[in-house]
């Protein structure tokens, strides 16, 4: 049963039944139109309310009838979006110290990566960070013990059960086994941002620069 | 024709539009941390609520005019002079070639508008030339400025009307802040809210947020294993070390640490005038209150600031 609630004075928040019903509701809540914002949590969707259009009773009602039109699981992609990257070395300076903490080989490392059915969780935090699941359990991380002040664009994060995807170059605190060959943010394009949630994504090892 | 960085101060940033429905690619909010204060500074020299600003964080300042415009100052009270002569906040002033504008430390409130009757030159990112600073994006270079940096500017007015901000539309500003709050998606269910007060901000205060000590904010069951979820700005989180989190302009999209209060939308514009030290109480309404609250604020500017919306 999804259950609804407000989240302070000018947002929803939906709670569906099934956790990975989430994208096919955000989906289709920001197709609506009447939403400032639409948010994926990890268990969540929260809508943003314009307070100047419409009362947060009014505004649950709406939101109670449009919920009833989302088509499950018709829009959530199948086939991977694949990835080409870079691991080790200046793009994944941690994959050696990775590899010497957890006993595996960095080669067998990034072959576990490259084989997680990985899934665009959510985005969130800073500009473009994509959380992904689907990782391999074999694989072991912990966050660094400083963060770095400035991580390149198109970093790939590990951490266990998770990887992490830089779009923009910014500080982070994970560490990195690999970068991206292709940009994760374009300005110039429509979304601008590669990665969104629900999107399937398989990393591929490529050699030289 | 320029406008040239003398002294900085400690957060200097060129401010712009809010960027509006991009928190799911994890973009904030981003903009004026007192959008009211910036809207009020543009309004003066004519200029759309959020054509780009100088937000000058605590002071002091110095800066420049390396030719005849209009300006006018908003938000935090502070010493203001231009070639030496104290002038007024609230008011458009004419700046000539050369002139030298000083602004001295913030005396109440944290953050100075300074608005030009121009176009000043800043970079965009997603629509908006509001400066980002954790991913360098928008406003000058993507950072804070420096002494010796030079902003252009273009289209400048040297005609406009002299206008002053009426009185009654001059947000209040004080040492000591009352907040009105609505519970968030993680107040104890059982816990009685109806007013937190002896809350003081802390060291932190950036365009993020604020660190809030005391108060006696309620402890969460299995804090630690909430979920990240989503998070707005005014959003106050409680952290592990017991002290609260008061999301402002810049703050996080989502977030695992429980969301316990938020700042009604009429209130969160004041947010960004919170300084250390600063006393703060949080006063907590109801959804009704919270609504007409943002409709009379709306309605008492309508006149001034036709069709401006608080975001």
């Amino acid at each position: 049963m999804t259950r609804i609630r407000p989240c302070g004075d000018d947002a929803l928040r939906i709670e569906p039944a099934d956790l990975h019903d989430r994208h096919d509701i955000a989906l289709h809540l920001r197709a609506c139109g009447n939403w400032p914002e639409v948010v994926t949590g990890r268990t969540t969707v929260t809508v943003q309310v314009d307070l100047a259009r419409l009362g947060l009773d009014q505004a649950r009602t709406l939101l109670n009838a449009q919920l009833a039109g989302v088509a499950p699981r018709a829009t959530r992609a199948t086939v991977p979006l694949v990835l080409p990257a870079r691991f080790g070395g200046e793009a994944g300076p941690d994959l050696d110290d990775l590899a010497a903490r957890t006993g595996m080989a960095a080669a067998d490392i990034v072959r576990a990566l490259c084989d997680s059915p990985l899934r665009v969780d959510l985005v969130g935090f800073t500009p473009g960070f994509a959380y992904l699941d689907g990782v391999d359990p074999a694989l072991q991380a912990q966050r660094l013990a400083t963060p770095r002040r400035r991580v390149a664009a198109g970093s790939i994060g590990l951490l266990t059960g998770q990887v992490g995807l830089y779009a923009l170059a910014g500080p982070g605190g994970w560490p990195l086994v690999g970068r991206i060959c292709r940009p994760l943010f374009d300005g110039a394009a429509t979304p601008p941002f590669l990665l969104h949630t629900g999107q399937p994504v398989r990393l591929q090892a490529v050699d030289g620069p | 024709m320029s406008l040239q960085v003398l002294a900085a101060g400690p957060q200097t940033t060129v401010q712009g539009a809010p960027r509006i429905g991009l928190r799911h690619h994890g973009v904030p909010l981003g903009g004026p941390a007192d959008p009211l204060s910036m809207a009020l500074a543009n309004r003066l020299v004519g200029r759309p609520p959020w054509a780009s600003a100088l937000e000058i964080a605590l002071g002091p300042a110095r800066l420049r005019f390396s030719a005849a415009t209009r300006f006018a100052l908003t938000g935090a009270q502070a010493k203001l002079r231009l070639d030496g002569r104290a002038v007024p906040w609230h008011r458009t002033l004419p700046a000539s070639a050369g002139s030298v504008l000083e602004i001295g430390p913030c005396l109440a409130g944290a953050r100075v508008y300074l608005a030009l009757a121009a176009t000043l030159a800043a970079d965009v990112f997603m629509d908006s030339t509001s400066t980002y600073l954790p991913a360098g994006v928008g406003g000058h270079q993507g950072r804070a400025l420096r002494a010796g940096d030079v902003l252009a500017w273009t289209g400048e007015d040297r005609t406009l009307p002299l206008l002053e901000t009426p009185r009654q539309l001059r947000p209040p500003l004080a040492r000591r802040w009352t907040l009105r709050v609505v519970p968030g998606p993680d107040w104890p269910a059982g816990a009685t809210l109806a007013e937190l007060a002896g809350l003081r901000v802390g060291a932190r205060m950036d365009r993020m947020g604020l660190a809030l000590a005391g108060g006696g904010l309620p402890e969460v069951a299995q804090a630690a294993a909430r979920s990240s979820e989503a998070l707005f700005p005014g959003a106050i989180q409680r952290t592990p070390d017991g002290q609260g989190f008061l999301l402002l302009a810049d703050g996080q999209t989502t977030g695992g640490y429980p969301h316990l209060l938020q700042v009604v939308r009429a209130d969160r514009h004041l947010a960004g005038q919170l300084r250390q030290g600063d006393d703060l109480r949080l006063l907590a309404v109801d959804q009704a209150t919270a609504q007409a609250a943002l409709a009379h604020k709306h309605a008492l500017m309508a006149h001034w600031l036709p069709g401006l919306r608080l975001p």
